[in-house]
């Protein structure tokens, strides 16, 4: 077992972990953090998409012990409440940008990694972007137009 | 899917890491990027008894151009290469490729060293690095040694590193002045079910030295000599990207997966050669 | 005596509301499965068949057992080969029983045959692969058209052959009709085995309470209820002691509407074990044991005359079903759908077909979006094509001399499905006028004189939905899935909770059901709560598959809420000294036409007749529940349709298909959420682009799945399914409430015949070609061109 310390969510957590314990699974089942979901376990669909230190990251194909020092930001970061939600989850919530909501988690990190570098990407840009986050339920129109919409909130939020 | 047991080491130099690799040994990984270790783990097709996670070694993410190379170092990140203005101007192929490699999740924290070291025949970083006559520096307690990458992969996911050995450097060659790359996958970001990587050295407009290298054509990134000479004098041009092509697609003798049956995967390298040569045409 | 509810414009009927369930969503705040635990809970990993068909000699878990953590670890024997049996009542139907372990022989690779059971996940796997099972290889069976021979092994010792069952049907005439028409086409079309891959895979909790004798079992499932029958009956357990509780699920598409062997054997654990056991599949375990669909090989022919009119059908269906008949569907759904559906929207008055559901030793199948629906349009769409070609017409003037027209209907199609209403024509028509299809074949051409091979293709597509008792009756299915059931109740505040016997995952019928109840009462739906899959809540009903939860959980939730109105009418009334035809509903009031000021606000008369017996008027309860069971009329099913276009390219080098264009027209009746409806279609059309050009699950000839992961089963990304455009008709249902129709499904039936068309006619410009296998894969599209090329040089 090793002691980890690592910042979630902005908050500082001190855990001891077996070093096979797959960060997703410490997030969902040590932490509670159960937003973050676990799809396939070899890093292709997505569910697990969290913040890693600011950058997107599959947890599902990382160790918790290597973020021992380190910052991680899972989707419960982005709002407090449904009173509250983050532009992007507005965004999503308006454009019908989810069906089961399985995938919405990592969509939503993905989603505000990109705006983050790109606040005003094209429908291809969004596309490539977004195109290790496997949706099985929306076709990925609605997912395309809710990103579309994030980014004009966001630069909304900016110019007042 | 959860990973076999193992013990873990975050060795915070480089001699540290050198230590543990040359007590463990075979039992042992390195772990930088993990974006091709970790999917083997979960699968329990890798079972290292020992990860030793180099991910805390100070000074090893370094890009260097000097005489003639672009030096990487074993914690470069696929997305540092596609970033870095520097990669940019030395050695163009090198971050054009990028945005072939998987999406921004992987290339976060996949490593071009790692790529390398893991020699995944349907991989990028080896298949440029063939192409581009980098030098691979093999290091470990009290020595280092280079090896051409022709030398360096030997099989399937197989290379000469010793397990005592850590890959510390990857050096690409900046010699060439024109450059061409074309992969066919079967989904963005997926393995190359065939990739072309074309180094060219030429002098008004005629080649002088031509290297062709190949990803997803056989159980190691192959080079194609035969293709390579037929270009030697000749001009860049659409009709010896058809001789190229044509070339190529003769001499392969592709493996067969679930992606593509040998004879399709022929069919493709005579296609990804051409269609290399039409990029680097069009570049020049 | 009913007050009209229909006399103020619906508020919440047809509005494109967000949906209710959406923010706990968003926040990461669902709870599926694998979110929930339990006090004292173990979990469980199951050893796996590593062959296609074995005879267990000895599982060893000596070894095993003295892992860390371990518990337990059981075999077939240990459940007294407790099994799931579905049984069809077809003529000739023979019978296997689906074990929670395999009881002495496995029948497919990825079966379970032992259950370790241990502290946490991590142990139980380490432990599950020092079991060491002793397996003896007996020869598979694999491929079903071999498995139909007479020198075949026999996948089941006893059976009289590998079909589960044949079925045939010939109409009357059909010989004589056939020798006066001059002309025919012919084809072998193949659509390879894949499935819905959701993207959460299946989860279980067994939690058997000792002292209570309580068994709940949390599933991730689409049909609560029919687990809990089936889970008691093959248990043994009563019936009003078993619990079965569904929460948020990732995704169905009819792959997590089956009783499975885990399920049970979840269940057995804690039982005998006396604490909670979850398992949570993983991704490997779910391509390889997760039920399979689609594995279809149709041989058809059409005879048609001089004109394209097609008057004839002719087919030979096979179906690739895996060893075991799976509850509740019974092994002959694929078959005898596909048989039904086979001569789609058109008026093929004369058809004879042969159907064989073959047992073989790859997964089992079961149900996904379409059920063989996607296989028979992909048939008869490339027929159409063919007799086009044959004829020299346009494809989409074909099938205008052949849709089924308005003056049609109610149409009963040559296999006896009756078509209720439609617009097959009007639908094709808008489509190719919305795209301008004469535009879009002359760029075609123009693009070809560069060289590049574009192709359009055309799929259209009438499909059953919402079909309830008649049809299932007519299916031999054990279980009649007649109705669905929502139980609505008022409480003293004034908001609603509709307890439905459907599940939501995806659909949202969180959302769409309280639309369809907010307007009788004139509800807000923010006042509204939709309740369901947990079987101790709302009343009995199958669940969701079959397109059919709006329109008949919302049938019976629209009329459960015209009972509460007119409950509630008498009560005003009553108080107010008015007639009840003279109370009106409005945003939250209640009170007499006309005079507004005379009434109650809807929370203040709700709190009357619970909290003020006396006066409530005589003869009527003093609580405000309704339930309704709806089978809507007239049971075999409403029909949607739809028309879908795409416009490719195709690499003459690579083989790859580039979607440049991706249209529908979509008529489903009467939309409740507009919203939602696109987000379905646009879904379905995304999982039928995964079955025209990338999944399939392969099997090497010895019956091991060589595609078990995400790097070899390929799922489709935003990079692979293009922007849609989608258009809007809406043909009521004569019959149904509020004339809606299902339409969940549809959007994946056409798209592999929709691509197949296009492909086909992109590589036209090469030679000949008749695309008749999916998925088109880029080394398939190669060979076709080659064979086209080849054609064009004899």
């Amino acid at each position: 077992m090793r002691e980890i310390t690592l910042k979630v969510n902005g908050k500082d957590t001190t855990r001891s972990v077996d070093p096979r314990r797959l960060l997703v699974d410490f997030l969902r089942h040590d932490l509670g953090l159960t937003g973050t979901h676990v799809g396939c376990e070899h890093g292709v669909c997505g569910a697990c998409t969290v913040l890693f230190d600011g950058e997107t990251v599959r947890s599902c194909i990382m160790f918790a012990v290597q973020a021992d020092g380190h910052g991680v930001e899972t989707v419960e970061s982005l709002a407090t409440g449904p009173e509250a939600l983050h532009p992007i989850q507005e965004a999503f919530w308006e454009n019908h940008g989810l069906q089961c909501g399985f995938c919405t988690p990592g969509m939503l990190m993905a989603t505000k990694e990109l705006l983050a570098e790109n606040p005003a990407p094209d429908e291809q840009e969004i596309r490539t972007a977004l195109a290790g986050n496997i949706c099985r339920c929306t076709g990925y129109v609605h997912v395309v137009s809710s990103v579309q919409a994030a980014a004009a909130k966001l630069a909304g939020e900016r110019t007042t | 899917m959860k990973p076999a047991p193992f013990q873990y080491h975050s060795p915070a130099t480089l001699p540290e890491a050198f230590e543990l690799l040359g007590s463990f040994g075979a039992e042992a990984a390195p772990l930088a990027g993990g974006q091709s270790l970790v999917p083997l783990m979960n699968l329990r097709l890798a079972r290292p008894s020992t990860i030793i996670d180099i991910n805390r070694v100070e000074s090893l993410d370094y890009v260097r151009v000097d005489e003639g190379s672009l030096r990487v170092g074993p914690l470069v990140r696929h997305a540092t290469m596609e970033r870095s203005n520097t990669v940019r101007e030395a050695l163009p192929i090198a971050s054009a490729v990028v945005p072939f490699i998987g999406y921004p999740a992987i290339r976060h924290r996949g490593t071009v060293v790692g790529s390398i070291a893991h020699a995944d025949p349907a991989a990028e970083w080896p298949c440029v690095a063939l192409a581009f006559d980098a030098e691979v520096t093999l290091a470990k307690t009290g020595s280092a040694r280079t090896v051409p990458a022709d030398a360096f992969f030997k099989t399937l996911l197989t290379t000469v590193r010793e397990p005592d050995e850590l890959v510390t450097e990857v050096a690409f060659s900046t010699r060439f002045d024109s450059w061409g790359f074309y992969e066919f996958a079967r989904r963005h970001g997926d393995f190359a079910v065939i990739a072309a990587a074309l180094a060219l050295r030429t002098n008004d407009g005629v080649i002088a030295e031509a290297r062709i290298s190949l990803a997803g054509a056989g159980e190691r990134p192959l080079r194609v000599p035969e293709a390579e000479e037929a270009l030697v004098g000749e001009p860049l041009t659409a009709e010896m990207a058809g001789i190229a092509g044509s070339a190529a697609k003769e001499v392969v003798e592709p493996v067969e997966d679930i992606h593509g049956s040998s004879s399709y995967r022929r069919e493709l390298v005579g296609v990804a050669v051409e269609r290399a040569m039409t990029d680097a045409a069009n570049r020049s | 005596m009913t007050t009209d509810a229909s006399t103020q414009a619906p508020r919440f009927f047809g509005a494109r509301v967000k949906r209710v369930e959406d923010p706990r969503l968003l926040l990461g705040g669902g709870q599926f499965v694998d979110d929930i635990e339990k006090i004292g809970m173990f979990h469980a990993s199951f050893v796996r068949s590593v062959e296609a068909r074995a005879r267990i000699l000895d599982i060893d878990t000596s070894d095993a057992e003295q892992m860390p953590g371990v518990v337990k670890i059981f075999t077939g024997s240990d459940f007294s080969r407790k099994e799931v049996l579905c049984i069809s009542s077809y003529d000739g139907f023979q019978v296997s029983g689906y074990s929670a372990l395999a009881d002495g022989e496995a029948r497919f690779n990825g079966e379970a045959v032992a259950m370790v059971i241990a502290e946490d996940p991590y142990q139980a796997e380490d432990a599950a692969e020092r079991v060491m099972v002793d397996y003896e290889p007996l020869p598979p069976v694999i491929n079903a058209e071999k498995a139909l021979l007479e020198d075949s092994p026999l996948v089941h010792e006893g059976w009289r052959g590998n079909a589960f069952v044949e079925r045939k049907y010939k109409s009357e005439g059909f010989d004589e009709a056939i020798k006066d028409l001059p002309h025919s086409v012919t084809g072998r079309f193949v659509m390879a085995r894949h499935s819905g891959i959701p993207l959460e895979t299946r989860a279980a909790i067994g939690d058997y309470n000792n002292a209570s004798r309580m068994l709940t079992l949390w599933t991730a499932t689409q049909i609560p209820y029919l687990i809990r029958t089936g889970l008691a009956d093959a248990i043994g357990l009563p019936e009003n002691r078993v619990r079965v509780i569904s929460p948020d699920v990732g995704g169905g598409f009819g792959v997590k509407a089956q009783l499975y062997p885990e399920e049970l054997a979840c269940s057995l654990a804690s039982i005998e074990l006396g604490r909670p056991v979850k398992w949570v599949e993983d991704r490997r375990e779910h391509l390889l044991a997760s039920h399979h669909a689609r594995e279809h090989t149709h041989e058809a022919t059409v005879y048609f005359d001089d004109d394209g009119r097609v008057h004839a059908l002719e087919a030979r269906i096979v179906v690739n079903m895996g060893p075991y008949s799976v509850f509740p569907w019974t092994a002959t759904m694929d078959t005898g759908m596909a048989m039904g559906i086979l001569p789609g929207p058109y008026k093929i008055e004369n058809y004879s077909v042969l159907g064989f559901p073959v047992a073989t030793n790859k997964a089992p199948y079961g149900a996904y979006r379409g059920v063989s629906r996607p296989a028979a349009c992909f048939t008869i769409e490339r027929l159409m094509d063919q007799v086009a070609r044959h004829r020299g017409l346009d494809p989409a003037e074909v099938r205008r001399r052949n849709y089924v027209t308005q003056g049609d209907y109610p149409y009963t199609s040559a296999s006896g499905l009756v078509y209720d209403s439609g617009s097959m024509v009007e639908s094709q028509d808008l489509l190719l006028s919305e795209i301008d299809y004469e535009g879009l074949r002359r760029w075609q051409g123009e693009a070809r004189a560069e060289g590049r091979l574009i192709g359009i293709g055309l799929g259209a597509y009438t499909e059953q939905t919402a079909h309830a008792t008649k049809e299932f009756v007519q299916r031999g299915v054990p279980i009649v899935f007649g109705y669905e059931t929502s139980t609505l109740r008022l409480d003293p505040q004034g908001k609603l909770v509709i307890s439905s016997s459907i599940h939501n995952h995806g659909q949202g019928l969180e959302t769409t059901l309280a639309q369809m109840a907010a307007d009788a009462l004139g509800m807000d739906i923010a006042d509204i709560r939709v309740d369901y899959g947990d079987t101790a809540q709302a009343a009995y009903g199958s669940g969701t598959f079959a397109s059919r939860s709006a329109v008949l959980a919302g049938g019976a939730a629209r009329k459960a809420s015209e009972q509460l109105r007119e409950q509630l009418a008498r009560m005003a009334a009553h108080n107010l000294e008015a007639s009840p035809d003279d109370i009106e509903f409005v945003d939250g009031r209640v009170f007499v036409q006309g005079s507004p000021e005379k009434g109650y606000s809807f929370g203040e008369l709700c709190r009357m007749v619970y909290h003020r017996p006396e006066l409530v008027p005589e003869g009527q309860q003093p609580i405000l529940e309704a339930t309704v069971a709806y089978d809507a009329p007239p049971g075999t099913g409403t029909f949607t349709n739809a028309t879908q276009v795409a416009v490719v390219e195709v690499d003459p080098g690579t083989g790859g298909i580039e979607i440049l264009r991706y249209a529908i027209v979509e008529d489903c009746g009467p939309m409740i959420n507009p919203m939602i409806v696109e987000g379905q279609i646009f879904g379905g059309i995304a999982q039928g682009i995964g079955s025209a050009i990338y999944e399939e699950f392969v099997y090497d000839e010895d019956g091991h799945l060589l595609t078990t992961t995400f790097m070899d089963y390929l799922l489709p990304g935003t990079t692979e399914v293009p922007r849609m455009e989608v258009f809007h008709l809406e043909t009521p249902s004569p019959f149904t409430v509020g004339g809606i129709k299902g339409m969940g499904e549809g959007g994946a039936i056409a798209p592999g015949a929709v691509i197949a068309g296009a492909v086909e006619d992109a590589i036209s410009t090469i030679g000949p070609v008749l695309v008749d296998e999916i998925p088109l894969t880029p080394e398939r599209v190669r060979r076709f061109i080659d064979s086209a090329r080849e054609a064009a040089s004899r």
